[in-house]
């Protein structure tokens, strides 16, 4: 459906490696992938965002939506942003203070240029918007009276009241407060799968990337660390960043003991010398240094003491805090301080002796 | 009780508040007591009359100069709102070329003496000027093509006269415009033409209003244009006859007093409307987005067109009449442009400028006024603008007594102040200092508006986090306030600065041989006919403002204190 092809778009000078932009991206998404573009900030997702919208025009690569080539750079081809049939929902929600809400929905079908739309069809298919995002009845109110969440539904209805090919969401919930934040993702979910558009969303929050997406594609510093599904972002960390990022997992430095193919376990020689079971999702080296991570999550704390048993670590408890649902402590394991995370009902005491065991399957080498 | 006066805050709004009460309160109370009072020659009131006020409306020449001033200021509000609006936006939201043009163009208008302006246009379009000349030659008439001394040319020159704070002040509507707004129709699939009209205009509608009634109530008051092209083709204005009755002798102040009394009702109309406007215009922001560069629209091959009437903008609005001032200074006699002029250029002019002790004077006259009255104002204005803008005791009462002199238009001011000046037993009438005075009183609520919007900007919690940590009042002033509202208290002095070595209205009547100041001098070497001095002296002079324009263009953007006085 989505197809992009080694896009780059370079901001500031060409020769300093921190400048913002994008480089070499590609992907391709099927028909009705919800996909998401996930990193910190200046990361270069917001960019990416923008050049398949046309409103930045890429230095290189190709996009395309269905057979219709949108921008290329070889042969110079790029359809200009207002005819691209391209629905997007911009952060600030950009909703026309002059106009009510009927006729900010309204706009894109009063502007079209393919097609004249009749005063009944406009009518129809605004209501229709408005009733998909749960806003029926509020037609004939100016668009300076409503709410973030309304004004947020009032964008969303405009971005698909014209039946777009492509639904495009930059940051659309970074504006709510974090109850209305849950709700919409939620509900923006269900919509796009009840409507079937394919859709492309930007933000820096991983609990929503994790939440809605077909496929994640995080990124940094232009670039394109891992690209999967939710499960295995999270599960299956491709390197450092992405571990780091994800879930902020405790990251073990050692050295693989033996060759191991990809997807294969293994035995890793920690730099304190314990010795524990690991996955190697891409593989490993006999000899070579590798990291480990570690998810606070996937690590069970006791008193209970049983070192005998595989992928035991012994330490001390430095510091906790009752987080409600579930409680943090940092553990002291040699020289290294590891995060884990228990269950609320469990208590530590500061300077309490614990171990804590892991399954080979959640200690994944990373790179 | 005892609370109350221990605030410090309480000292200081009593005591500012009675030198705002002293300076802007006799203008207004002598200006309606002269108008409803007869007097004997010593200026004793006599008695208590309605005769002004029912001249004006007997005689029909008060409603010509009424109907004149609106259609003055309506044309020259249309003409400058149109090129300065749409150079604005030629140069903040499209890729047109030679933007930089435009903000030269700006700048050096900035520090130009209005009446610099004015006379370099008369030449140009004069009877004796090229424009005419050209005309004569190519037709062989004798006649003239366009006559300045006219309605039209009065709006016409006006016109440009204002367009290039029209392009300042819309350039930052423009540049502050959430680009969103723009993107989202273009997202929606309208085309360039269709976002301008649907989404771009009707946003900028309030911003636009409220500037066209700023710029009108300007040219109301506006006082240089009407005086040296309206009043040779007798065309009078309501300022010109305020003028023409202080000037005359005996000076009929009664009916000056009358007319300012009319101007300035007219004027607070208008500016109870602008506030309603710009309040109008607030509403219209909207929550921003992350700090994306708005897009420049591509204008395609239209974008060498853009270029053009960037060029032509900068051609007639700057070159043409600095080119003008330039062949003057460098002649013995005014004359027109021709090769045969050529033979008889002459640095005269500029050798006088700097040997004749009148002009070293008079600068020295007019930087100290004008650096003397900004320094008052803003010390005046820190105090009153933080009081106001925290809601401090008295806060609104401060705001209102320091922008109260916005009703009175220039000439009006001076002669108010000249006389509350007469009457008071200091011997300050006929020295700068009432120039001073004047000025201080003109420009209060420009210091006023700097000091304000800068301390709304400043956030609450900074004052409160030094009082919390031990510090009383007066030093949060001194220590926390003060530093942070530096760059307004400069870019506000430098404004004011600028604008007093700019306007002639006020000091033109305060004025006297010993106490000059470079409008009021170069208007009158225009009068009596000197005008390749005046013309030498205009330009180096020029040349000192723009540098100063330049700081204050410069400080401004960095800083982003992006207000210009309205």
């Amino acid at each position: 459906m989505l197809i992009v092809r080694d896009l780059t778009k370079i901001f500031g000078d060409r020769s300093d490696s921190k400048a913002g932009g994008v480089r070499d991206f590609s992907f391709e998404l099927p028909p009705g992938t919800f996909f998401t573009l996930l990193g910190p900030s200046g990361c270069g997702k917001t960019t990416t965002l923008r050049c398949i919208a046309g409103l930045e025009r890429p230095d290189a690569g190709v996009i395309r939506v269905g057979d219709i080539t949108l921008h290329d750079s070889e042969t110079g081809t790029s359809v200009p942003m207002n005819r691209r049939g391209i629905g997007m929902v911009f952060q600030s929600y950009a909703i026309w203070p002059h106009m009510t809400v009927f006729e900010n929905v309204a706009f894109p079908l009063r502007v079209a240029k393919d097609r004249r739309y009749g005063r009944e069809e406009i009518r129809t298919l605004v209501v229709e918007a408005l009733g998909t995002v749960g806003l029926g009845g509020y037609a004939d109110r100016p668009a300076t009276r409503l709410s973030g969440g309304q004004q947020q539904r009032v964008a969303l209805a405009r971005a698909i009241v014209h039946k777009p090919r492509l639904l495009l969401l930059d940051e659309p919930l970074s504006n709510l407060d974090a109850s209305l934040r849950e709700e919409m993702r939620i509900e923006l979910r269900r919509l796009q799968q009840q409507i079937g558009l394919t859709t492309v969303y930007v933000t820096h929050d991983q609990a929503e990337a994790l939440a809605m997406s077909d496929l994640i594609a995080v990124m940094e510093l232009g670039r394109v660390a891992q690209m999967d599904e939710p499960r295995a972002i999270y599960f299956r960390p491709a390197n450092e960043f992405v571990a780091r990022f994800i879930g902020a997992a405790n990251l073990l430095h050692g050295v693989c003991e033996a060759a191991a193919g990809p997807g294969d376990r293994g035995a890793v020689t920690l730099d304190d010398g314990a010795r524990i079971g690991c996955i190697f999702p891409a593989g490993g080296v006999a000899g070579r240094a590798v990291t480990v991570s570690l998810r606070p999550e996937s690590l069970a704390i006791s008193t209970h003491r049983d070192l005998d048993a595989s992928n035991t670590l012994a330490g001390t408890v430095i510091a906790g805090s009752f987080l409600g649902g579930s409680a943090r402590y940092d553990v002291q394991v040699n020289q290294r301080i590891l995060r884990v995370s228990a269950p609320s009902d469990q208590i530590f005491a500061i300077g309490s002796v614990v171990s804590l065991t892991f399954s080979l399957d959640s200690a994944v080498v990373v790179g | 009780m005892n609370n109350a006066l221990a605030d410090p805050r309480v000292i200081i709004a009593v005591g500012v508040g009675a030198v705002l009460v002293a300076l802007m309160v006799p203008p207004l109370w002598m200006l309606m007591q002269d108008s409803v009072t007869t007097t004997d020659a010593f200026g004793d009131i006599t008695g208590f009359t309605l005769q002004h006020f029912q001249k004006l409306v007997i005689e029909k020449r008060a409603l010509i100069s009424l109907w004149n001033s609106l259609l003055f200021a309506a044309g020259s509000t249309v003409l400058s709102l149109l090129t300065g609006g749409i150079l604005a936006w030629l140069v903040e939201r499209t890729n047109a070329p030679l933007k930089v043009l435009a903000y030269l163009v700006a700048i050096i208008s900035m520090g130009t003496p209005y009446v610099l302006h004015v006379i370099a246009w008369l030449f140009l379009l004069g009877k004796v000027g090229p424009l005419n000349d050209l005309w004569r030659q190519m037709t062989g008439e004798t006649g003239v093509l366009f006559n300045v001394n006219s309605m039209a040319g009065m709006i016409l020159i006006e016109g440009f006269l204002w367009s290039p704070l029209v392009f300042l002040l819309l350039g930052s509507t423009f540049r502050n415009a959430n680009a969103d707004m723009e993107e989202a129709a273009r997202m929606s699939g309208a085309s360039v033409l269709d976002t301008l009209r649907r989404i771009s205009l009707p946003l900028a509608m309030p911003s636009l209003l409220a500037l066209a009634l700023f710029v009108f109530i300007r040219a109301i008051g506006g006082f240089e244009v009407p005086a040296l092209v309206g009043m040779p083709g007798r065309i009078y204005v309501l300022t010109t006859d305020v003028y023409e009755s202080t000037v005359t002798v005996p000076p009929d102040l009664g009916h000056a007093a009358a007319f300012s009394i009319v101007m300035v009702a007219i004027v607070a109309v208008l500016l109870a409307f602008y506030g309603r406007l710009s309040r109008n215009a607030e509403r219209y922001h909207s929550i921003t987005g992350k700090g994306f560069r708005p897009r420049p629209f591509d204008l395609g091959r239209g974008r060498w067109i853009a270029g053009g009437l960037i060029v032509l903008n900068f051609v007639v609005v700057l070159l043409l009449p600095l080119l003008t001032l330039g062949w003057m200074s460098l002649l013995p006699f005014l004359r027109s442009i021709s090769l045969a002029g050529m033979a008889s250029l002459t640095l005269k002019n500029y050798r006088a400028v700097f040997t004749a002790h009148g002009y070293v004077d008079l600068a020295i006259n007019s930087l100290l006024v004008a650096a003397g009255s900004a320094t008052a104002i803003m010390a005046i204005t820190a105090l009153a603008g933080w009081i106001a803008g925290r809601n401090g005791p008295g806060g609104r009462i401060l705001d209102q007594l320091a922008t109260l002199s916005l009703v009175f238009p220039g000439i009006c001011l001076g002669v108010a102040v000249m006389e509350v000046w007469l009457r008071v037993p200091l011997p300050i009438y006929g020295t700068l200092w009432i120039i001073g005075i004047a000025y201080v009183i003109r420009y209060m609520p420009f210091g006023m508006r700097y000091v304000y919007s800068a301390v709304l900007q400043l956030h609450r919690e900074l004052e409160e986090a030094a009082s919390v940590a031990g510090a009383g009042t007066m030093t949060t002033l001194r220590r926390i306030v003060a530093p942070l509202l530096t760059p307004a208290l400069v870019a506000g002095w430098l404004f004011i600065f600028l604008i007093a070595n700019k306007e002639l209205a006020i000091a033109v009547l305060l004025a006297s041989p010993h106490s000059q100041v470079i409008a009021v001098a170069i208007f009158d070497q225009w009068v009596n006919g000197q005008g390749g001095e005046l013309a030498a002296f205009g330009l180096i002079w020029t040349v000192l403002m723009t540098i100063i324009a330049t700081v204050f263009f410069v400080f401004t953007r960095r800083g982003g204190v992006d207000v210009y006085g309205n």
